[in-house]
């Protein structure tokens, strides 16, 4: 009996820690949720200290009609599976704003949960264009499109008149999608598409397919993926003498590409968003973060400060905390953010958003290029 | 004599600790700007490497002594020596603990939140994974480092079958569960004349094979984009959803006339999975008593003298292996219901290496084990978030550890241990 | 002309790989052969060959050290050092203890500590991937047709000529040697070995000791060649040259050899002709079928199953 006993006792004991409490509202909780820990984390990490600051910065100033922010900071390690465990904690916390998720494959399923209980979701970093291509109410983003990214480089590269181009990618949600769309566009233009292939994400060999490239005599190659796989290419191309310029999205616009492909990443062609930490305007903002000692030129630092703003200011326009009066709000009005105007078209997706190529260097700066 | 051959033995595993731990530990390379730099690591990290090494060279100095010690201590545990309890009364308890355990599982859903509710049914898709892989491994002793292929399977099969003919969870659940049966059975026919550690790494590249596949195959299966918009369960052709999504349904709050509240669907979709592991449960344990269950146990222990008594080998583990594929399906079907979204990096290797975990921690064809190891190894890390972070780690750690002081896991199997006793 | 180049350089990619696959494989043939387990972390043991000789090259970098020899000299001890450490240290803490026991028991104990040796480097060095540097650089050119030449670096030509020179030594070792001799007498009858007075543990562990530090050798190698490490890479590269072993027979050191290249053009041809996403499934499906038609390999021996 004595052994049953205990294994209700444990039973009972599992069940009541998980039993998380529901706190009272007191004021404006807004979920930030993002990785904090496994492989994507030093990109989680730009996101939690945009986010902090802004709400930072809001609180010190008063804060939103008379009510503070606060945060509730939940980790996904951008795993699926974590993403909807955690997109149900906020639910239970009784959050109604949430900044997140920074993976397109966290985002997706985690937004399913908050359009369905009324939580109004910005992500500051997912490009996938499916997540705000399912007419969802309350799904927005300040961040560009991978199919608004693609064209960009696209239209660089026929401008630059190549003869013979290679599109490569990672098999990986994000680099065949920017991919896919810079093949589009290349030959709707009639430029000559050679070569349009997938790697395995996480090789380290691409003697072959730089012997490919090689033989396929290419003058440009545009890489859809991050930039492990491309320092490495880069690298690899070097030694076997291969004459290609290569370009790639933002997510190689990495001062790691470097340490990695060493002075074979000079010449690199990279779309990235402006750089906002270089504004004139946003210096104030910039001298805060690194007063705290943080980096303020991380890709989605101020694309979440951006949306814990965009959050405040639709409160306070549509003078409520319904997240449907708010979505209104932010779908009709304008506002002047740290990443420039915001407006929003009807899926949530921002009006404009600005990508510009960059050349970059061996010593891990870049240049804008006309 | 004997003392300085330790010593000299002590000191040599602490110089190895040392040398395994100094430059992996003590010296983190990291970019600065474009350089790579040395950095060295914090003081503390300095006192564990040292304190290691210590620890080492006195523990392999005072060997026997310390060994000697821990025998005495297990002499002192007073469940050592504890007679096992009578074959009828235990059995009588065990059903009545089961049955109370399902009956609170039953109603706590309906007094906690809407997160633990749904940790829970993430607990029961890895109680139904673990009871399927416990056939495999525990039982028949075929270790699969593949078994998330038929996982993929469950869920791709259910997220296919309603994204292009719109077919809804019920019918899927035992399509996707036969299809995953098929895969097992059409996979494990040629491979299962391997002998045990070719089979298990035959599985591990099946496994990746599928997962490359579903990643490959863009046209059918979105590749890596995965596959969205999977509906939830309905029951009777009520949705729970705030709006119908399909033409002829009702919604369920509608339909009784209360409140929309998200947590209908979350409590019934852990009930969905409460009722399936429980089916699960209950068949594997029927089928443990049955003479093809005897007949996994009896190859697992002698394979030859098994065949000497005229089982067919290869039927025999077919039928395993079968069995836990089945289960995968139902767990993988659940499993994107709940998702709503489904995509290849959701089925990789380390998810079979995690099942793989729950089982050889639970103890090895033991069914409570393997329910209460789930149930630890979903929710620690939820617990303690710092934790996650070196969750691999202790995982690895304790199979190691398992397997060298207890192999038979944390709740061995019962049968077993009643055969040891009774001397053999 | 240029199809023939073409072919002829991808062969040569191909024959760069399968030489550190086959330096790799050694580990695994060498322990299957003796104590007739597969040592799952071994390809972590690879890897941490390889962490260490780029932390040994980044502090020598650090100490002004520029003479290149001296570099890769030390750089290689190091990783060697430390490498076969890690061998050893494997096989008494998790190995040992459950040898002897059913064949699941040690094979799950590997799985273990393969996971935790990945995540003991992912918590310690990060999972960033970390660019090695190149420090054999340049090469040569012959052949050329229209914009295509075929060319070598001196970076795979080192490869191969490590990987042959370690391999001629290690069969010449195997073969004359005391331990060699008494390596054989192990991998006949361990039981038999050790009533005839051979320490079989300290074998055993010897063999650990050569494969881990062969590891290190193409840990150093192919970091070179390649350009970065992670703590991942370990893993998949472990798998691949465990099919290298098994393609050429498990237990047989020509055949670890002769695996790994045919492993390597395999891959090569495969991204070169096909595409390279489907590299590992050609890689895995390989390994499938001559484990179901030939399980000993090419040049394996029959085993017989023993009553």
């Amino acid at each position: 009996m004595i052994k049953n006993f205990s294994k209700l006792a444990l039973a009972a004991g599992v069940s009541a820690a998980i039993a998380l409490p529901a706190s009272a509202l007191a004021e404006i909780r807004i979920g930030i949720a993002g990785p904090q820990t496994g492989p994507v984390a030093q990109y989680g990490d730009m996101q939690f200290s945009g986010a902090r600051m802004a709400i930072e910065r809001i609180n010190a100033e008063g804060g939103v009609n008379g009510e503070m922010l606060e945060a509730v900071e939940v980790d996904d390690v951008c795993d699926p599976k974590q993403a909807v465990t955690v997109a149900n904690r906020l639910v239970n916390e009784g959050v109604s704003f949430v900044v997140g998720h920074l993976c397109s494959s966290s985002t997706q399923p985690a937004s399913d949960i908050y359009e369905d209980e009324g939580i109004l979701m910005i992500t500051p970093a997912s490009t996938s264009p499916e997540i705000t291509a399912r007419g969802y109410e309350l799904v927005f983003r300040t961040i560009g499109l991978d199919s608004m990214q693609g064209p960009v480089a696209a239209n660089h590269l026929i401008s630059l008149e190549p003869k013979r181009v290679a599109v490569i990618h990672d098999k990986q949600q994000y680099g065949e999608g920017i991919a896919t769309s810079v093949r589009d566009t290349l030959e709707e233009a009639d430029v000559n598409v050679v070569m349009f292939e997938g790697i395995t994400a996480g090789d380290k060999d691409f003697s072959s397919l730089v012997t490919k490239l090689k033989q396929a005599d290419v003058d440009y190659v545009y890489y859809g993926g991050y930039h492990p796989e491309l320092g490495l290419i880069l690298r690899q191309a070097r030694q076997a003498d291969l004459d290609a310029t290569f370009m790639g999205p933002e997510g190689v616009g990495n001062k790691d590409i470097n340490t990695i492909a060493g002075d074979a990443a000079e010449g690199l062609l990279v779309t990235l968003p402006p750089s906002f930490d270089e504004k004139e305007v946003n210096q104030a903002l910039v001298k805060a973060f690194e007063e705290k000692g943080e980096d303020p030129s991380g890709p989605f630092v101020l694309t979440s400060y951006t949306a814990v703003q965009l959050i405040a200011e639709g409160i306070e326009q549509a003078g409520s905390t319904d997240p449907f009066e708010v979505a209104e709000a932010l779908r009709e009005g304008s506002f002047e953010t740290p990443i420039g105007m915001v407006s929003y078209d009807e899926k949530g997706d921002m009006e404009s958003f600005e990508f510009v190529v960059y050349e970059w260097h061996a010593d891990g700066s870049k240049t804008a290029v006309n | 004599m004997v003392a300085a051959h330790n010593l000299k033995h002590a000191l040599f595993c602490a110089v190895i600790t040392l040398v395994i731990s100094w430059p992996i530990m003590g010296l983190k390379l990291e970019a600065v700007g474009t350089q790579i730099t040395l950095q060295g690591a914090d003081p503390f990290t300095w006192i564990a490497i040292g304190v290691a090494a210590l620890a080492v060279f006195l523990f392999q100095l005072f060997r026997e002594a310390i060994l000697g010690r821990l025998g005495m201590l297990k002499s002192l545990n007073p469940m050592a020596d504890r007679k096992p309890m009578p074959q009828e009364k235990r059995l009588k308890l065990e059903s009545i603990g089961l049955t109370l355990l399902i009956v609170l599982a039953l109603i706590w859903p309906f007094f906690v939140s809407r997160g633990s509710v749904d940790l829970a049914t993430l607990v029961l898709i890895y109680i139904m994974l673990a009871l399927g892989l416990n056939v495999v491994v525990g039982l028949a002793g075929l270790l699969d480092l593949g078994y998330v292929a038929f996982y993929a399977v469950g869920a791709y099969t259910f997220a296919l079958l309603s994204q292009y003919w719109g077919i809804s969870f019920w019918m899927a659940l035992p399509i996707g569960a036969l299809l995953a049966a098929l895969f097992g059975l059409v996979l494990g026919f040629p491979v299962l004349r391997l002998r045990g550690d070719y089979l298990a790494i035959v599985t591990l590249g099946f496994g990746e094979i599928i997962r490359i596949l579903l990643n490959n195959w863009t046209n059918v299966t979105g590749g890596p984009n995965g596959i969205g918009g999977i509906p939830d369960p309905t029951l009777f052709g009520m949705e729970f959803g705030r709006r119908v999504k399909e033409e002829g349904n009702v919604s369920f709050h509608e339909t009784f006339g209360i409140a929309y509240s998200g947590e209908h669907k979350v409590i019934f979709l852990y009930l969905i999975a409460l009722v399936l592991a429980v089916f699960t449960g209950l068949v594997i344990r029927r089928l443990m008593r049955m003479p093809v269950g005897r007949a996994w146990e009896a190859l697992r222990e002698d394979e030859i003298a098994a065949r000497s008594l005229g089982l067919s080998r290869t039927g025999v583990k077919l039928s395993a292996f079968t069995i836990g594929a089945f289960f995968a399906g139902f767990a993988g079907t659940v499993f994107a219901s709940k998702q709503g979204f489904i995509s290849p990096e959701s089925f990789v290797f380390l998810e079979s290496a995690i099942i793989l975990a729950i089982v050889v921690l639970g103890g090895m064809g033991s069914q409570m084990g393997v329910i209460l190891a789930a149930i630890a190894v979903t929710i620690l890390p939820e617990l303690a978030r710092e934790f996650s972070e070196y969750r691999m780690l202790i995982f690895g750690a304790a199979m190691v550890l398992m397997m060298v002081w207890r192999p038979q896991g944390l709740l061995p199997m019962r049968r077993r241990q009643i055969k040891l006793s009774t001397g053999e | 002309m240029q199809d023939l180049l073409y072919f002829g350089q991808q062969l040569i990619n191909g024959l760069t790989i399968g030489s550190t696959y086959a330096l790799i494989a050694i580990g695994y043939t060498m322990v299957y052969g003796i104590i007739g387990m597969i040592n799952f972390a071994h390809g972590e043991i690879y890897m941490i060959g390889a962490y260490t000789a780029l932390i040994t090259i980044t502090g020598l970098a650090t100490l002004g050290v520029t003479w290149l020899p001296v570099i890769l000299l030390i750089a290689l001890i190091c990783a060697m050092i430390v490498s076969s450490s890690m061998g050893w240290a494997v096989e008494r803490v998790a190995y040992r203890p459950v040898r002897g026991r059913h064949r699941l028991i040690p094979l799950i104990s590997a799985i273990g500590m393969s996971i935790f040796l990945q995540n003991y480097v992912h918590l310690a060095q990060g999972s960033r991937n970390i660019g090695f540097p190149a420090l054999i650089e340049g090469g040569f050119q012959f052949g050329s047709s229209g914009n295509f030449q075929m060319s070598i670096s001196w970076i795979q030509i080192v490869i191969f000529v490590t990987t042959f020179v370690c391999m001629t030594a290690l069969s010449l070792y195997i073969s004359r040697s005391r331990i060699g001799r008494a390596c054989r007498a192990v991998s006949q009858d361990l039981g038999m070995a050790n009533l005839l007075g051979i320490d079989t543990n300290r074998i055993i562990s010897a063999t650990f000791v050569i494969g881990a530090a062969l590891a290190a050798v193409a840990g150093l190698l192919l970091g070179m060649y390649y350009g970065s490490v992670d703590p991942l890479f370990g893993f998949i590269a472990g798998l691949k040259a465990f099919t290298a072993a098994v393609l050429g027979g498990i237990g047989s050191i020509p055949g670890a050899m002769l695996g790994g290249l045919i492993l390597g053009i395999a891959e090569s041809m495969t991204s070169g002709y096909l595409s390279g996403e489907y590299k590992d499934v050609v890689s895995f499906g390989l390994l499938i079928l001559i484990l179901l038609f030939k399980p000993t390999g090419l040049l394996g021996k029959p085993e017989v199953e023993k009553i």
